[in-house]
């Protein structure tokens, strides 16, 4: 993973969303598509594939890459109003590696069964692995993270919705 | 979707048996979203799932109102999208990767295990013509598998050029069964790139080519038997396709599909030189320290002339005139579109 640089800022006036487009997408990956438009992930990719902070804010490895810290994004709400902290990361991290195979892409973007999340503060999350894991902040592409109220009340994935891990999106 | 799992280790494939899209998928703008220069800053995308491709292409390019976005526009269709004037024509590098795979499973008539027969293949080919009479010239050269705009790409490391004579000598290494015909597989869709690739070798190998296209009925059942690996094809090179989903790691997503111990391309053996440098690779937690080792499995993966690696497809987008979007290069996302005074949506 090459050095990933900060979202864009947020000074700028809000401009109310307007109007409506008509949009086609034959595209195999469309599911994926539509999962990466309506939901967030700690990371997320510029035009260019190049990866920007998304639900994050910074990183850092510690424990000589075994445990990846990342700082979470303060001020930010999900749209029932549920602020977001470190707790929504680590249940929909938790409910991911109750799959054998949460994605489609491939399985090299799971985690080792071994991994453990820690919530540090509200704002903060450590990720613990059984050996360093370079591709973990690459693997948080396909980690999407809902609200609470997703996998409570709302559709959920998996386990959550279909009392398994077959691959039931 | 059906998944081919193996054990150990554990690995799994996802292939799609069918899709099952409602008539429509209705976005509505999350109106708090925190990063608001980002967007979004259109109300409803209404996805159109009901259309076949060359309907909602023609909606798109021949008014206002039906169709306002078309994705995966065919190269052979770009100059219908550049001559309307309704719609405009966006084209943007994409991560994905159009590749020969070999089958080099030990012990066949055809030594695909060969890296002299692997090269001189790589070295037969035009890959400039590939991309300007196959793809229309909406392609990029590759050297290996890394698109020169990711991260992880040796700036160095040049796409082999094509080069009859050097192609020859490294053919006479080759014990090639006399009469054997070399079996290039591929879909539909790639078959007139098959026929290009296939024309350049009888050309500068001297070998007959048979071109063998598949239907899309025996598409699934290819897919699977490709990612199962139990059996050994009847083809030498197969047409593939693949994708990244960024710019920052492809030997995760594409160089181990095609050459990894978990690999669903990798046809033939495990190569355990490549395992150690993906190993090295997953494993490195210092950001220009991945990049390096990044670079070095590209770099080997060319030398060993693993794959036929002949272009990085662009992404051709209809788009309307009244509607500003720019395309990525590894999804297709909406937040920042825009539309223009005008757009049909905000007429009263």
């Amino acid at each position: 993973m090459s050095t990933i640089t900060t979202a864009a800022p947020t000074a700028q006036t809000r401009r109310t969303p307007v109007g409506t487009l008509n949009v086609f997408d034959p595209s195999p990956l469309n599911w994926l598509f539509i999962t990466w438009n309506t939901m967030e992930e700690p990371i997320r990719t510029d035009h260019d594939g190049r990866a920007v902070y998304s639900m994050a804010t910074g990183h850092r490895y510690i424990d000589g890459g075994k445990t990846l810290e990342i700082d979470i994004r303060t001020g930010v709400s999900f749209q029932n109003g549920e602020p977001l902290t470190a707790h929504q990361i680590k249940r929909a991290f938790d409910e991911m590696q109750r799959w054998e195979a949460p994605h489609p892409p491939g399985t090299w973007l799971n985690f080792p069964p071994e991994s453990v999340a820690e919530v540090v503060h509200d704002h903060q999350i450590r990720f613990h692995f059984p050996k360093p894991d370079g591709l973990a902040l690459a693997k948080m592409r396909g980690f999407h993270v809902p609200s609470m109220s997703f996998w409570s009340e709302g559709p959920g994935f998996g386990y959550s919705r279909e009392g398994s891990g077959n691959g039931n999106w | 979707m059906i998944a081919v799992q193996r054990a150990t280790p554990f690995a799994c494939t996802w292939l799609i048996e069918k899709e099952d899209r409602t008539p429509e998928v209705v976005m509505t703008a999350n109106p708090t979203y925190w990063d608001h220069t980002r967007g979004p800053f259109v109300q409803k995308v209404v996805f159109r799932n009901a259309l076949t491709p060359a309907d909602a292409l023609d909606r798109c390019i021949s008014g206002d109102g039906e169709v306002d976005i078309v994705t995966e526009v065919s190269p052979a269709d770009a100059q219908r999208v550049i001559d309307s004037k309704f719609a405009h024509l966006e084209v943007h590098d994409a991560n994905r990767v159009l590749v020969g795979v070999f089958n080099r499973h030990p012990n066949r008539d055809v030594p695909l295990d060969d890296k002299h027969l692997r090269t001189a293949l790589n070295l037969a080919v035009d890959r400039e013509k590939v991309i300007r009479d196959g793809l229309l010239g909406y392609a990029s050269n590759i050297a290996s598998l890394t698109p020169p705009w990711c991260a992880g790409h040796p700036k160095d490391l040049q796409p082999f050029g094509c080069d009859p004579a050097a192609a020859k000598a490294e053919f006479t290494h080759v014990k090639w069964p006399a009469g054997r015909a070399l079996r290039i597989a591929t879909g539909g869709g790639f078959a007139g790139i098959a026929n290009l690739v296939a024309d350049d070798i009888r050309k500068n190998l001297g070998i007959a080519v048979d071109v063998m296209v598949g239907d899309d009925a025996g598409a699934l059942g290819g897919a699977r038997a490709l990612a199962e690996g139990k059996l050994v094809p009847e083809w030498d090179l197969l047409l593939n396709f693949w994708f990244d989903i960024s710019s920052e790691a492809a030997p995760a997503m594409i160089h181990r599909e095609f050459f990894g111990s978990d690999g669903a391309f990798r046809v033939g053996p495990e190569l355990p030189d490549f395992n150690t440098l993906y190993d090295d690779m997953a494993g490195e937690t210092e950001p220009a320290a991945f990049v390096k080792k990044a670079e070095t499995i590209d770099r080997y993966s060319k030398e060993e002339a693993l794959g036929l690696f002949l272009c990085s497809p662009k992404t051709l987008t209809a788009v309307n005139n009244f509607v500003k979007f720019e395309p990525y290069a590894t999804t297709f996302e909406l937040a920042e579109a825009t539309i223009l005074d005008g757009h049909w949506s905000t007429k009263k």
